[in-house]
């Protein structure tokens, strides 16, 4: 029963089988009954095979010499029967027409074409040479002798059916005349045809006038035509007006017929997709970022390291973008693709909100804002700037200066800016650096860096060649401009140089776009210059453009690469002077800060780390410990391990500091030698912040427990009490984050587990076929040769059967002439003897 | 604008002044009875030279050509009481060359002359003296010896005339009678110069084979390596009961003098087991190393034993020792210590760990040094190898390593891994990260020379940095618009500019 069932399934999949077989898609089998319905049974003939041999086709297991032998027949008749036709013939007719095979409903629209073409071809291959060239096709269109131009130039366009009749004679006349009329008869004919002459001339002389006036009418007509239009144009608009507004149905209509009927191929860009292509191109920024951060092959060493990582086939990488995706939506500055100055899309939609606004309020920045459209830039940045004074003036009374910043910026109120119009919109390149300082000199802070947004756009290279030196000049100028600022600043004036410094940034940065090489050059020239200096002495500290230019680097160049023509220099520099220089006063204290903060700048990225900041921190933290005079806490030069340098930043016991508001380092700090209290705790402030930044920045890495571990030592013996609140608030933040990473359990080193190597496996071994048929051994020159000549016996064997076929068929030819020739003579023959047994008969 | 035309005018001058003053003196040499009251003018001219605005040093030149000639003609001719009256004066000049030695600029001009006179004098000697003019090196030795500070350009050139086998002898003879009086530690600067001097009397192989000499004459008058030896031997006795309780600086001083120049040519350098002992445990830094350097030469040639060397040589190293001044010198010792193969592998993977943490610290070129010395070590000790090969199967550890053990062998290092090198593929400096890149990988096949590493200093790797042509100035994309970075922005966060 189970067997049967299971058989009855079987024929049901069968069944099915088959069904699917003769599906509609498969048209195989269709054509091959097509086929077989086209031929004639009695045509095909099968040859048999006696046994099948698998992997053998079989091009004549069937044939059909009838048919075959009528196709040769008919070509030949067509060929060979033509030519023995005309043979002995001289007055043959030669078609050498393109297509003269071709009759009737085969002579195509392109044999014509072609025929056409030839013939042209022929015309100009006759022409004198001196047309060759021509392009203008100047064989000239004619009709009835007159080039089409003329017909056009001499057209009338007014209706032209009094001309149609004709000058012909009318009927009266040539009845008259031709006809000899009926009763009147004339008095002589001479007289009548005068008359006749006369009557024409008066007729035409009649029409020409009436056409005159039809003339003159119509052209006045045309003038109060043109008159009348703008009353009709008035009448038609009122009309229009006055339409009852458009209903569902005819918004529908208009829009199907406006409705754009195919793409454009190479259609503006709509902002979404600028904002897409501005996206790809940050990443691609990025991930070559990335790229260049890694060294060579350490990439390939953490893929066999680590275990590969899970991706599937959807993942994109989407994770580092959706992290970033969401400010850059905010506002990202960014160049736009041909390497413009803007802001970032949404950031434009802004600041054009603004400008409008800004418009509104004074007209006072017309003349600037159409100058440029990237004067909306500089818009922002001055919104920025006011943004940060703001922040300034605020942040005594909120806690945390970063919450303020955020806040400001979203304020819309607005910078004074009273940007004299007295500065010229072209501005010269100045010659030397003295003319660029003097010119310089005679503007405000504010205005310099207009001046410098003006000179880069006078001198870009895209305008003139010798641009590309002058903004290289321009870029050492400003690089000597800031070097003086910094040189000698003093309390007073630094935070303006600051200031200046930082409007100057964008433009700096815009300058190294032009030309990265030579101004990276500059640069490093200056800094090589600087270093020389240094080492000289490297127990001081250099002065503090030197800070500044490290400053600008991180600014300009892309500090996370493993290696940078630029930005290692300045690291090893950097380095040295954290590990060298004495560290005694306010100044190098602050300048060592200022130095560590440059450089968690630099690897906030990559998040490579650089001993001697965590050397440096230790320091301060170090000298911020009061010691007994016995007393030694061990710590690295350049600090001192005792005497009253080791304790310059220790506040006293006393509880007065304690009351101390949250503040960030100052400017003058870089700038003052004598170490005040609110400097002590302004300074342990910002390094215990910094400790905490530098731990985070290393925290993934292995082993980064040996560098949290002696932080710990000296955080534990930092005297709290005397302290305000906000640095008992850092100093346990650091605390927690130092030990949590000194407790770090780390996975012993091991080499990276690497694949059982493969067992080598050797190439099959294939061994020539061997079939029964017994050929000499050649080689292969020799055996490409016989093929070739069994090829020619096959080919020559073929010929001669043709030619004998050939010749079959004109002998055939020529004994259906014979016969049909013989015949005619036995008929004409037979026809005589008739006649002539006629004539006999009637004779008889 | 002025000062510089004042310069030009200056250098004119010179060799305007220059000139007159050759020719004066070709015109004083060309007479036939010399002009007395000229010779008289120069070595005026000499005496007060600072101050006339002649340079020194020209006048000395002048002076040099002048006596060379008239020393030589003296003899020849001997018109006494010519010959007296420039005696005289020769002393004369000789007591201001003396003078001018101790001046910066003009010590090696000053002690050119000196040395040039010397070698005509002993080929034309003055009346009662005969020979090698020994007296002049002791007059040379005791103006460096009484000087105020310490002569350092005079000592270098007067330490390459110490190559010539004369000179060395006679100095190293009078410098024997010169030994002062007072014990070191109440005359330092006294002391110091004793010790440069007897630092430049080098009877090394490269100066005995080049056997050069001053005097010509004095080739005949072979020298005596053994003789020299026991007068050596003999002042190092002298220094040794004179350098007792002296301070720092002398004792590295006395300890660099012993290395360099005395210890080799010791008869019984075991007496100096105490001395180097006691520098050895009563210092630290570099008087303990160069004690340190001292012993493991005794242990080499006089077959010593110390045990806690080792230990000794581990808490050498610990931070402040990167800001030493002979730290290449311990890097030096510490190679050839570790050089042996039986050494207990636990002792030599607490060299190694100290020296990969202590790389976390350290400036960039002793970082790269320490990473190629734990290369070096773990090649030598194959067993260490575990120490960044562990087996799978462990979990996640705290490092066992105690770094604030002193004694080597209890550090437990043996039983951690080479974290530091890990984390010190995150240098910044790319030629360090690439350096601690060896553990990645299967160890190299040779190990490193730290010989030229040893010298270079943090310009150098500057310098390289410079030369290495990676030439592709990548730019941050993201424009700032004012001073603080789009993102990640650190210096605005904490510093309050604007």
């Amino acid at each position: 029963m189970v067997a049967k069932g299971k058989k009855a399934s079987a024929d049901a999949v069968y069944a099915k089988k088959t069904v699917k077989s003769s599906n509609p898609f498969d048209n195989s089998a269709a054509q091959t009954s097509k086929r077989g319905q086209n031929q004639n049974p009695f045509d095909v003939h099968v040859n048999k095979e006696k046994f099948k041999i698998l992997g053998r086709i079989c091009k004549h297991d069937r044939g059909m010499p009838g048919v075959s032998r009528a196709k040769a027949l008919q070509k030949r008749a067509q060929t060979l029967g033509q030519q023995f036709a005309v043979k002995h013939k001289t007055n043959r007719f030669k078609d050498n027409r393109i297509g003269k095979h071709l009759s009737g409903d085969q002579l195509t629209e392109s044999v014509m074409n072609a025929r056409y073409l030839a013939e042209k071809m022929s015309q100009v291959r006759s022409n004198q040479k001196a047309e060759k060239f021509n392009l203008n096709d100047d064989e000239l269109l004619t009709h009835r002798g007159q080039t089409l131009e003329e017909i056009e130039q001499y057209r009338d366009e007014r209706s032209d059916d009094e001309e149609l009749d004709d000058e012909a004679l009318d009927a009266d006349f040539t009845s008259a005349a031709h006809f000899g009329g009926d009763g009147d008869t004339p008095q002589d004919r001479q007289s009548a045809i005068d008359e006749m002459i006369v009557e024409q001339k008066r007729r035409k002389n009649e029409i020409a006038k009436e056409k005159d006036e039809v003339y003159d009418l119509t052209e006045k007509l045309d003038a109060n035509y043109k008159l009348l239009l703008p009353l009709v144009a008035k009448a038609t608009k009122d009309e229009q007006d006055a339409k009852p507004p458009p209903d569902a149905y005819d918004k529908l209509l208009k829009e199907m017929i406006f409705e754009p009927r195919g793409s454009v191929t190479d259609k503006l860009i709509n902002p979404e997709e600028l904002a897409k292509q501005e996206a790809a191109r940050l990443e691609k920024l990025e991930n070559e970022r990335l790229r260049r951060m890694r060294a060579d092959g350490e990439e390939d060493e953490q893929a066999s390291i680590s275990q590969p990582k899970h991706r599937s086939a959807d993942d994109l990488d989407d994770g580092y973008f959706m992290a970033g995706g969401d400010d850059l939506e905010d506002d990202t500055l960014a160049y736009d693709l041909e390497g413009n100055l803007g802001t970032h899309l949404n950031g434009k939609k802004n600041a054009q909100a603004e400008e409008n606004e800004n418009e509104e309020k004074d007209d006072e920045e017309g003349e600037e804002e159409d100058e440029e459209d990237s004067d909306e830039e500089s818009d922002s940045d001055v919104d920025n700037l006011s943004d940060l004074k703001e922040s300034e003036s605020e942040s005594e009374a909120e806690d945390t200066p970063q919450v303020s910043k955020k806040k400001a910026k979203k304020s819309t109120e607005k910078f004074p800016v009273s940007l004299d119009t007295s500065i010229p919109f072209t501005i010269k390149m100045p010659k030397t650096y003295e003319d660029f300082t003097e010119f310089l000199s005679k503007h405000a802070a504010p205005q310099k860096a207009t001046i410098i947004e003006r000179i880069i756009k006078c001198n870009h290279p895209k305008l003139e060649g010798v641009n590309r030196e002058n903004v290289v000049k321009l870029y050492s100028f400003l690089l000597q401009y800031i070097k003086d600022l910094f040189e000698d600043a003093s309390e007073q004036d630094i935070r303006e140089h600051f200031q200046l410094l930082s409007k100057f940034m964008p433009h700096l940065y815009e300058l190294t776009q032009l030309n990265p090489e030579r101004m990276s050059n500059t640069l490093l020239e200056v800094i090589k210059e600087k270093y020389g200096e240094f080492r000289k002495n490297h127990k001081m500290y250099p002065s503090l453009d030197t800070l500044v230019y490290f400053k600008l680097v991180a600014n300009l160049y892309s500090t996370s690469d493993f290696r940078h023509p630029v930005v290692t220099p300045c690291f090893i520099f950097m380095q040295h002077i954290l590990s060298r220089s004495r560290v005694r006063t306010r100044q190098e204290i602050s300048m060592g800060l200022f130095l560590v903060t440059v450089v968690l700048e630099f690897v906030s990225q990559s998040k490579r780390l650089l001993p001697a900041v965590f050397n440096f921190l230790q320091g301060i933290l170090h000298m911020s410990i009061p010691k007994r005079d016995v007393e030694q806490l061990e710590i690295t030069p350049p600090f001192e391990r005792d005497g009253p340098f080791s304790k310059v930043l220790a506040l006293p016991g006393n509880k007065e500091c304690t009351k101390m508001e949250p503040q960030q380092l100052q400017a003058a700090d870089l700038v003052t030698q004598t170490i005040t209290p609110d400097f002590k705790v302004r300074a342990l402030d910002t390094t215990l912040q910094l400790i905490k930044e530098a731990l985070q920045l290393v925290e993934e890495h292995v082993g980064a427990c040996y560098l949290a571990k002696p932080f710990l030592r000296l955080l534990a013996r930092l005297p709290l009490e005397s302290y305000p609140d906000h640095v008992h608030l850092h100093h346990k933040e650091a605390t927690e984050l130092a030990e949590k990473l000194a407790e770090q359990k780390m996975k012993p080193l091991a080499p990276a587990e690497r694949k059982p190597k493969a067992l080598r496996l050797l190439e099959p071994r294939f061994e020539a076929v061997y079939d029964d048929k017994r050929r000499p051994k050649m080689s292969k020159a020799k055996e490409e040769r016989a093929k070739l000549l069994h090829k020619i016996k096959r080919e020559k064997k073929g010929a001669i059967r043709e030619i004998r076929r050939d010749t079959a068929f004109v002998q055939e030819l020529k004994l259906k002439h014979t016969l049909q020739s013989d015949k005619e003579r036995h008929e004409k023959v037979k026809r005589i003897y008739q006649e002539a047994s006629m004539q006999q008969g009637r004779a008889q | 604008m002025k000062r510089l035309a004042g310069k030009k005018d200056e250098d004119i001058a010179e060799p305007l002044a220059k000139k007159r003053l050759q020719a004066k003196a070709n015109s004083l040499l060309n007479a036939k009875n010399v002009d007395i009251k000229t010779l008289e003018g120069f070595v005026k001219l000499l005496k007060d030279s600072p101050d006339n605005g002649v340079p020194a040093g020209e006048v000395m030149n002048v002076l040099e050509v002048i006596f060379k000639n008239l020393l030589k003609r003296i003899t020849r001719e001997g018109d006494e009481k010519q010959a007296l009256k420039i005696h005289k004066l020769y002393e004369e000049t000789w007591l201001l060359l003396r003078e001018n030695l101790l001046v910066d600029s003009e010590g090696a001009v000053a002690l050119k002359v000196c040395m040039q006179l010397i070698k005509v004098e002993a080929k034309h000697p003055i009346a009662p003296r005969k020979g090698w003019p020994t007296h002049r090196i002791r007059e040379i030795l005791d103006t460096l010896l009484n000087s105020e500070e310490t002569p350092t350009n005079a000592l270098a050139n007067y330490g390459k005339y110490c190559k010539n086998l004369d000179v060395l002898e006679i100095t190293l003879k009078q410098i024997l009678e010169l030994v002062p009086k007072d014990d070191f530690k109440d005359i330092p600067v006294k002391a110091m110069n004793f010790l440069s001097i007897v630092n430049l009397l080098d009877f090394g192989k490269t100066v005995l084979s080049t056997a050069d000499y001053h005097v010509e004459s004095a080739k005949s008058h072979a020298f005596n390596l053994e003789q020299n030896q026991k007068r050596l031997n003999n002042l190092w006795l002298a220094i040794m009961t004179k350098g007792s309780e002296v301070e720092e600086k002398l004792h590295r001083q006395i300890l660099v003098v012993l290395l360099e120049r005395v210890i080799n040519h010791l008869n019984d350098p075991i007496q100096l087991t105490d001395f180097l002992m006691d520098s050895l445990h009563q210092f630290d830094g570099p008087i303990a190393l160069l004690a340190l350097q001292g012993i493991f030469t005794l242990m080499q040639k006089q077959n010593i034993t110390y045990p806690d060397v080792y230990e000794k040589l581990y808490n050498m190293f610990y931070p402040r020792m990167f800001f030493n001044k002979y730290k290449a010198r311990l890097f030096y010792l510490a190679d050839i210590f570790l050089t042996s193969t039986h050494l207990p592998e636990n002792l030599v993977a607490a060299f190694v760990k100290r020296l990969a943490r202590l790389a976390l610290q350290s400036p960039t070129e002793d970082a790269v040094i320490m990473i190629r010395f734990v290369c070096n070590l773990l090649l030598r000790h194959t067993g260490l190898q575990k120490l960044i090969r562990a087996s799978h199967a462990i979990d996640e550890v705290s490092d066992p390593y105690n770094d604030s053990e002193t004694d080597p062998v209890k550090s437990e290092a043996i039983n951690s891994s080479l974290w530091e090198i890990t984390l010190l593929q995150k240098h910044v400096v790319p030629e360090v990260a690439n350096a601690a890149r060896f553990i990645n990988s299967s160890l190299p096949i040779m190990e490193f020379d730290l010989g030229p590493l040893l010298d270079r200093k943090e310009c150098n790797i500057f310098d390289d940095e410079l030369q290495s042509k990676a030439k592709q100035f990548a730019l941050n994309y993201e424009r700032p618009a004012n001073l603080a970075l789009p993102k990640n922005e650190f210096v605005t966060k904490y510093w309050e500019f604007i």
